[in-house]
């Protein structure tokens, strides 16, 4: 039965319907509500809450307890992703499974808490040290999110890598109706994980892991691009959003094509590995790529010109309508498509 | 087809309840919904709002676009009358909303004494729900009953079921202010 | 007679220490407490960054390399998933007084069932003998080459008493490796800190004042003295929170 959810919430629900055992985190708007509910709910069900005392005490527990064969997950917003990104690198180059919850809010420093995707280029990219990156998905509804997090436990575990739930500060407070799945676990020990026994956890050696990690990469690369298309077969422009962006992006698509405009939208769900696939069935005789996102200098749009790059033979431009800590509308996206087809934008790439 | 409502006002003036409220409507007759609360810097100063979008097919933006019924509990909430439709329909707090105040002349100004009402059958508290009870008389979007029955229901999962006669009388109390 | 002791198996490879350093008799006091209490197949050591990142390669029991600073929140967690195996942080004092001084502190003040060992060599060892907070008055090392000034450095840190005086914690002890009775000793409260967590009694930290032959640039014998002269009358050794209802001394 479908039950409203506010987007925090489900977060957590979700989550625990995934087969999560363990959460440490630490307050921070506007993902608190996420830790909040999973303070009285863990215990219910007899799982592992920690409130840490800091952000990186709150990866590190993660650490721990992942390499012990728990399903782990900790969350927070822009500020506290920082400083996690260490033990994000540990967990990566450990080959241990994690979930991190990113709650966006805008900017650099302190920020606002404004919704935004300003955390792209880091959180796309790995985030700390060292040459690694982390599956990152972008829900776009309540029930997105759910379904997302009810499968990065396995995904985490299938690649032996941390998986991102790339949220915002607008779809953590939003509320819509949502089917909560049954719950799961996973009933097995993973036979690698630590359990004081010294028994054998699968791990390379020093001066193979650059190999090991690359093929590693290569193949979630392959195998676990992500995406939806809408009205593309035909398309001259395509857009291309992601999260809330793309929801306003889908409804301009919309009025645009009954207005006989060969519009289309690709919209990320992986954001790393990024949806190159999506590119390369495109039809010949695209006129421009328009990349929808709240940031500030445009970021999304990086990897949009990347994938153009690959995906075509000719220089197709690509633009960037990049609205800031703002949501864009619906009205303002069609305007600057007719700016764009009036020859009035200027491209990114 | 889908409809735009906006409820806003100061925080304390359950503008967000009135909005899941009409949610919860929306979700029983099997609609597509959301609700978008205000939230960050936009509610420093106390202002509140929140956005229900519902329709049978599915939503795209959930934020606010293009308005088709805006409820202002107070004057600030006017602001949001420049994002309405024409024809579009506003219903004013008249209590807090002078009669003088500039409107826009291609929207419907429907002007409700909520907060005289809700004084009357003594539950100052659900002026909102006299908005919502005009609301529902005004716009058809919900039958009567249904709708009574769904705050009552509402309310009772909160555990607030103790005030449902009172929320009841403020429904009808703004339903009946529609002639 | 002296008898021979048998290397317990844990320490199956030489460990990879300077000569003289104290680290490695830890190593052997750990090892040999573990295998006492059978649990050579039923731990987890969680290594802090520094020289301990040696025994990555000439451990033979369970264990897990962490960020620097961190091996006492990674035990939080490891604890909660293994609650049955002994998670012990072996931390050098940079590891676990300085950069981690603040999941040292907190794993304390939560009393999680789980041990530290701290090896206090009062320098940051593994990079070369930079100034730490256990640094002693006047010492020379690479960042205080004029020797400390703790007008401007702070006095060296205590924390085995910060955490005795303050927090509701199973056992706090504080050893040192420079003669064979001090060494007995500290394999005492190696015991109790392991016995403290099996019995499920909380948070145990045993620091434990090692040698630092190489950057403290004297031999492997002077090494000794100086630990015993100069190091000793600053960090007063004994058990500064003993285990509840026990007094083994």
């Amino acid at each position: 039965m479908k039950e409203m959810w506010k987007g925090n919430h489900a977060i957590a629900e979700g989550a625990l319907r995934g087969g999560l055992q363990f959460y440490s985190g630490y307050p921070i708007t506007p993902q608190t509500e996420v830790m909040e509910f999973l303070s009285f709910r863990m215990p219910e069900l007899g799982r592992h809450f920690v409130q840490a005392e800091n952000e990186i005490a709150a990866i590190n527990m993660v650490f721990g307890a992942s390499a012990t064969g728990l399903r782990s997950m900790t969350g927070s917003s822009g500020p506290g992703i920082s400083l996690k990104q260490e033990g994000i690198s540990y967990l990566s180059y450990n080959d241990l499974p994690a979930v991190i919850v990113n709650v966006q809010r805008w900017g650099a420093a302190l920020g606002t808490l404004d919704s935004s995707q300003t955390d792209y280029l880091r959180d796309t990219r790995g985030g700390g040290h060292g040459d690694y990156r982390i599956i990152v998905w972008a829900p776009n509804s309540i029930q997105e999110t759910v379904d997302l997090l009810y499968e990065a436990f396995e995904k985490a575990e299938e690649y032996r890598n941390p998986v991102e739930i790339y949220s915002e500060a607008a779809l953590g407070q939003m509320m819509e109706p949502c089917e909560m799945p049954e719950f799961k676990e996973r009933g097995y020990d993973l036979e690698w994980s630590w359990d004081g026994t010294d028994r054998d956890h699968e791990r390379v050696d020093m001066d193979q892991k650059p190999i090991h990690h690359t093929a590693k990469f290569k193949k979630i690369i392959e195998n676990e691009q992500r995406w939806e298309s809408i009205n593309t077969e035909d398309a001259e422009y395509v857009f291309v959003a992601l999260g809330l962006p793309s929801r306003v992006a889908r409804d301009a698509v919309k009025r645009l094509r009954s207005d006989g405009e060969k519009v289309g939208l690709i919209r990320p769900i992986a954001i790393w590995p990024y949806p190159k696939k999506a590119f390369e069935e495109l039809p010949e005789g695209i006129r421009g790529f328009l990349s929808i996102e709240t940031t500030d200098m445009g970021q999304h749009v990086e990897d949009v010109a990347l994938a153009v790059k690959k995906g075509f033979k000719t220089n197709i431009p690509v633009y960037v309508h990049a609205t800031n800590q703002k949501m864009p509308k619906v009205k303002e996206v069609i305007e600057v498509y007719r700016q764009l087809k009036a020859g009035n934008l200027k491209e990114a790439f | 087809m889908i409809n735009e409502l906006v409820f806003s006002g100061f925080g304390g003036q359950g503008v967000l309840t009135a909005g899941l409220i009409f949610s919860e409507m929306a979700l029983k007759e099997g609609k597509e919904v959301s609700w978008m609360p205000a939230y960050g810097p936009t509610m420093r100063g106390g202002k509140a709002n929140s956005v229900v979008k519902f329709g049978d097919e599915a939503l795209g933006s959930p934020n606010m676009e293009e308005i088709d019924v805006l409820v202002a509990m107070n004057q600030p909430s006017m602001e949001y009358a420049e994002f309405m439709k024409k024809e579009g329909k506003v219903f004013l707090n008249s209590d807090m909303i002078p009669d003088d105040t500039d409107i826009r002349n291609d929207v419907e100004v429907i002007r409700i004494p909520c907060v005289s009402l809700a004084q009357q059958i003594k539950n100052l508290k659900g002026a909102n729900l006299v908005m919502v009870g005009a609301v529902i008389k005004k716009c058809a979007f919900f039958e009567k009953n249904f709708a009574i029955e769904t705050l009552k229901d509402y309310f009772k999962e909160k555990g607030k079921g103790n005030y449902n006669e009172a929320n009841e009388a403020a429904f009808l109390a703004g339903f009946d202010a529609i002639k | 007679m002296a008898v021979a002791r048998k290397i317990p198996k844990i320490m199956e490879e030489p460990t990879a220490f300077c000569a003289g350093c104290g680290h490695g008799i830890l190593n052997r006091l750990i090892a040999e407490v573990l295998e006492e209490k059978g649990q050579e197949k039923n731990h987890i050591l969680i290594l802090g960054v520094g020289c301990n990142c040696n025994m990555n390669f000439t451990w033979g029991g369970d264990k897990l390399q962490c960020a620097h600073g961190r091996a006492t929140s990674v035990a939080r967690g490891a604890k909660t998933g293994r609650p049955d195996t002994l998670i012990i942080s072996y931390q050098g004092d940079g590891d676990a007084y300085v950069i981690g001084l603040s999941d040292t502190i907190n794993t304390a003040y939560v009393n999680t069932n789980v041990t530290t060992f701290a090896v206090n060599n009062t320098n940051y060892a593994m990079t070369g003998g930079q100034m730490s907070w256990t640094t002693i008055p006047g010492q020379h090392t690479t960042t205080s080459a004029s020797g400390r000034d703790c007008e401007s450095t702070g006095n060296p840190i205590k924390v085995p008493e910060i955490i005795a005086q303050n927090f509701d914690v199973a056992y706090v002890a504080r050893g040192s490796l420079h003669s064979a009775k001090e060494i007995n000793k500290t394999k005492k409260y190696v015991r109790n800190a392991i016995e403290a967590q099996l019995n499920g009694e909380g948070f145990s930290l045993v620091e434990v004042l090692a040698q630092c032959p190489t950057n403290w640039k004297v031999s492997t014998v002077d090494a000794n003295e100086w630990l015993k002269d100069k190091v000793v009358p600053i960090y007063p050794l004994g058990e500064f929170k003993k285990r509840e209802g026990r007094d083994d001394k």
